[in-house]
């Protein structure tokens, strides 16, 4: 069971869900968002984005600045108050906001973020443990061999493993191949990959090579950032492996190209 | 402490060229994980134990004075002599004082960071004595002139070929080649079991101080510190204030934790309490003992945030989890503490603005703390030791005005729209065909070492808004 | 020197600390008892102490009475160096051994150089990690657990304890009765390193073989696991 699941929200039969799309995903993955909405109206939910979404902070906060961090912590918290649900492509992000807000912020501001807290799941953790999105029938098979990359945050803050893996399998037909040191940092550590880009690409590299040997030919995942990092350095080595997030693959949207590939 | 830490980020370059070292650190970081979790998921109840020696750790900490009183008391109805030092200077002169005092010529060592931390060795060789480490080891890097470059492992940088090298060229024993590990062990052990005989002072380090009854334990597997302990005539223990515990059965609870961690045994070879010098029943063993109990700024940390560091045991399990010390190494991090307790350790004992690259060497990845036996949170300590670095301006200042600018911008989501809307879809067109770009303004650190996908030809505010409005008009 | 910084370090920490009178300190300390254990049955605890001294790499042997345990350390001996020598402390329960009947005359003292083997008859064995408990005295030279090639110590049945919290209530039992030793020695293998490349070698500076000889009245089943692992040369 999930560190999310155990915080029990019971589901409402109108379950109108917050969509927070996360930055890159806006700026750098729009197809992510929009697989996202697909798939929670798949799972039957209403779906709300608020359009003055913007970042969760975490840069700032991860580089020791919360003097920037906090505002932008209180601008997200206020945004999502009035929703039934949160939901975010995103395992980093939606710790963030699930469990580093409620440390960032203080006071008053500290038992709003709470609040939000409890009610904000990372997206394959919502459509798996909350809302159990409905067997497809047929299953739209990617007829591909997929392999995961877990994501620290996700992995760690909010024990984010079986539910991507089982929603491939429901929604895809598609065992995982799993790869090995699955539990190791791909090396993308946000701001960490620009400022020690050389440390940052060996460690990217030993997830290529562990990804590669699997014989997969795609690599899904769910956090943006991680993936980025994972194609933009498989682009630059000349490696072939699509990388998508794991929404395009349950949301069967492999019509536009890969991250970092080219029309 | 002495530290080279400022040039963290080319002594890692350097450590990332050096590809047979590279694989033997890829190996341990595969090898060392397996053996932990193999001994935890045979023993159900670290997680639980894992609590209860925390809350006996911030139970001493949280009553420091009265434990250190209690174990000084204790040690000294035991026939010891207890001192303090206040920073590794001070400790240095206890001990060499100690060693004039009986006329010390060799002085033969255990295992012990603490004199790493205070650079003993060094100074004990300028009070002319020979110094010799008998943990394999640290007598390895003694030869080589090196630093530890990992707390409990210091040598697993070095090949085995390099290891027969350096003993090749100091132990004049003729012509002779080593087929096997073996063969080297062999002869660092015939080498070692001399000077043991010839040493005239022991010094030594404590896993744990027992306030109930003065004794302090010993945890090794190859026996030599306590060789140290047991053979010269003196005895030195040197640890830091931060090792006292109430009882015994505290000291074998953490040690529970500790081994199991560091080695994937139950309980190491050799795990010893010693008392003091020895008794009217005893035929052999010291017939004088100290302990120097150092603290270092650890009354200093003790009240501060970062208070829990103090609770780590040494046991090398960050290290060994830590996906950039594999990538690097221990040496890279320039400190005689490394991987993550050392980003953490070592700003706290020596100054930020020496170390500043340390706290930065961490992705937030929470390996180290997943493992941690003494459950700290050190992600969230390092990310700490980075807000202090931006308060106190140690940080580029492009990088500060930076973060500064796209916080500010995200704060104004319809600027943020505005702006985005207009960069995006120009590294749209930039990236072209190809999907991807090789080089961005401001953003060399990324594209040093990959491409950065180029992104979709508009924003998903762009194409959501648009939906928005067409729905509308519908 | 050393004396300002210790009046200087304990002012700093009173003024931080929790404050409280020793009474209380030490009833909050009770009042969060013992770690746990490892689980470990107490149905046949001498199986599974065996079974964890040969996980430790120490070898094994089962006796039932001091007859048969002379018997086992002469023949330890013979396979091993094709001679009876020996060192052993001067601990009573050894000299009271029948060591004529098995041919070995040990000399009773502290190991030196070119002696091969020690022996040393334990306090307690502990069954959770497969350790023996010795403390350093006449009965027990430091020299004979730390310097000889072999090892070999006697484990009474007796005085097997299941886990290190039971150890430490008989030793401070002892401590209580007869004083601090010097030292108190858990030993739980040969001397061992990995060191060089993380590879495992035995006999880093003390023996390089451990020889557990259990003494008493143990279950079959326990029997066969030594006869099944019995020392080889």
């Amino acid at each position: 069971m999930s560190k999310q699941q155990q915080k029990q929200v019971p589901p409402t039969p109108n379950r109108r869900v917050t969509l927070f799309v996360t930055c890159l995903a806006d700026l750098f993955r729009p197809s992510v968002a929009f697989a996202c909405l697909d798939l929670l109206e798949e799972a039957g939910c209403e779906v709300v984005v608020p359009t003055d979404q913007t970042c969760c902070g975490q840069p700032a906060y991860n580089s020791g600045d919360r003097e920037a961090a906090i505002p932008l912590a209180q601008q997200v918290v206020s945004l999502l108050e009035p929703a039934d649900y949160v939901v975010i492509p995103s395992g980093s992000c939606a710790g963030m906001i699930a469990h580093h807000y409620p440390s960032l912020l203080t006071g008053e501001w500290r038992e709003r973020a709470l609040e939000v807290s409890a009610k904000t799941y990372e997206l394959t953790v919502f459509l798996q443990d909350i809302v159990g999105i409905p067997p497809r029938s047929p299953i739209k098979a990617a007829r591909t061999s997929v392999t995961y990359h877990d994501g620290c945050a996700g992995l760690r803050e909010l024990g984010i493993q079986n539910q991507p893996r089982q929603l491939l399998k429901n929604l895809c037909g598609v065992e995982v191949d799993e790869l090995k040191q699955s539990e190791v940092c791909c090396g993308f550590g946000g701001t960490f990959c620009a400022k020690m880009p050389e440390i940052s690409a060996k460690m990217v590299d030993d997830k290529l090579e562990n990804a590669l040997a699997t014989g997969a030919t795609v690599l899904t995942g769910g956090d943006l950032g991680c993936l980025m990092n994972i194609a933009g350095r498989a682009r630059r080595q000349g490696k072939e492996l699509e990388v998508r997030h794991v929404a395009e693959l349950l949301a069967d949207q492999r019509d536009i190209p890969a991250i970092g590939e080219g029309q | 402490m002495e530290i080279s830490s400022d040039t963290f980020l080319d002594n890692a370059s350097a450590a990332l060229r050096d590809t047979d070292k590279a694989k033997r650190r890829d190996f341990i970081a595969i090898a060392t994980p397996q053996i932990r979790k193999a001994a935890i998921d045979e023993f159900e109840g670290f997680d639980a134990l894992r609590k209860h020696v925390k809350r006996i750790r911030q139970h001493s900490l949280n009553n420091l004075a009265h434990y250190l009183e209690k174990f000084e008391q204790e040690a000294v109805q035991n026939g010891n002599r207890v001192h303090f030092a206040r920073d590794g200077a001070q400790l240095n002169d206890i001990v060499l004082d100690i060693c004039q005092q009986h006329g010390a010529k060799k002085v033969i060592k255990g295992k012990s960071m603490i004199t790493e931390e205070t650079g003993l060795n060094d100074f004990l060789k300028r009070g002319n004595l020979d110094v010799v480490e008998t943990d394999l080891g640290e007598y390895i890097i003694q030869l080589a002139g090196e630093a530890p470059s990992h707390i409990v492992g210091p040598a697993l940088h070095k090949s085995a070929d390099e290891i027969g090298e350096l003993f090749l060229k100091n132990h004049k024993l003729g012509d002779r080649e080593f087929q096997e590990t073996e063969n080297l062990v062999d002869e660092a052990r015939g080498v070692l079991r001399e000077h043991f005989l010839k040493g005239d002072v022991g010094i030594i380090g404590s896993n744990a101080l027992i306030a109930e009854n003065g004794y302090s334990m010993l945890v090794t597997n190859e026996g030599n510190g306590d060789l140290c302990a047991n053979l010269p005539d003196v005895l030195v223990i040197c640890t830091s204030i931060d090792r006292v515990l109430p009882r015994a059965e505290d000291a074998t609870a953490m040690l529970r934790l500790l081994v199991r961690s560091a080695t994937g045994q139950p309980q190491t070879c050799y795990t010893s309490f010693y008392s003091g010098p020895r008794r009217d029943t005893d035929i052999d063993g010291p017939v004088e003992t100290h302990f120097v109990l150092l603290d270092n700024r650890r009354s200093d940390i003790l009240t501060s945030d970062y208070r829990e560091m103090l609770e780590c045991i040494r046991c090398g399990a960050c290290l060994n989890h830590c996906p950039i010390y594999a990538s690097v190494g221990g040496h890279a991090y320039g400190s005689v503490y490394q991987g993550p307790m050392g980003s953490v350790l070592t700003p706290l004992l020596t100054s930020l603005e020496e170390s500043s690259a340390l706290p930065n060497a961490c992705t937030t990845c929470g390996r180290c703390a997943e493992v941690c036996p003494a459950d700290i949170p050190l992600p969230d300590l390092l990310r700490n030791l980075r807000q202090e670095e931006n308060d106190k301006k140690l940080t580029s200042s492009r990088w500060r005005s930076g973060l500064k600018l796209h916080s500010w911008l995200a704060r104004h989501p319809r600027l943020y729209q505005w702006v985005t809307g207009i960069v995006i879809p120009a590294m749209h067109i930039i990236g072209g065909s190809r999907g991807r770009l090789s080089r961005l303004p401001m953003a060399s650190g990324w594209t040093s070492q990959r491409d950065f996908p180029a992104p979709e030809s508009r924003t998903f505010m762009q194409q959501y808004k648009a939906r928005l409005r067409k729905n509308h008009e519908q | 020197m050393s004396n300002s910084s210790r009046a200087e370090l304990l002012d700093k920490l009173r003024d931080t600390a929790s404050g409280q009178s020793a009474g209380r300190i030490e009833l909050e300390r009770n009042a969060m008892g013992s770690g746990n254990a490892p689980f470990v049955s107490a149905n046949n605890l001498s199986l599974t102490y065996l079974q964890n001294v040969l996980a430790n790499r120490g070898s094994i042997t089962c006796v039932a009475n001091r007859n048969e345990a002379v018997q086992a350390v002469g023949n330890y001996l013979y396979g091993h160096f094709r001679s009876h020598r020996l060192v052993a402390g001067n601990d009573p329960r050894l000299a009271a051994m029948p060591w004529r009947d098995a041919g070995v005359l040990p000399r009773f003292g502290s190991l030196e150089e070119g002696e091969p083997a020690a022996l040393s008859y334990a306090k307690l064995g502990i069954v959770e990690t497969g350790a023996v408990v010795t403390y350093t005295g006449k009965g027990n030279p430091c020299a004979n657990h730390l310097l000889p090639e072999h090892h070999l110590v006697l484990v009474d049945v007796n005085d097997l304890v299941l886990n290190l919290e039971q150890a430490w209530e008989k030793i401070n039992g002892d401590l209580g009765k007869d004083g601090r030793p010097r030292g108190i020695n858990m030993i739980a293998g040969p001397s061992s390193t990995a060191d060089i490349e993380g590879q495992v070698v035995y006999g880093a500076h003390g023996p390089r073989r451990w020889h557990v000889i259990l003494l008493g009245e143990v279950p079959e089943e326990t029997r066969e696991l030594a006869k099944n692992n019995a020392p080889t040369d």
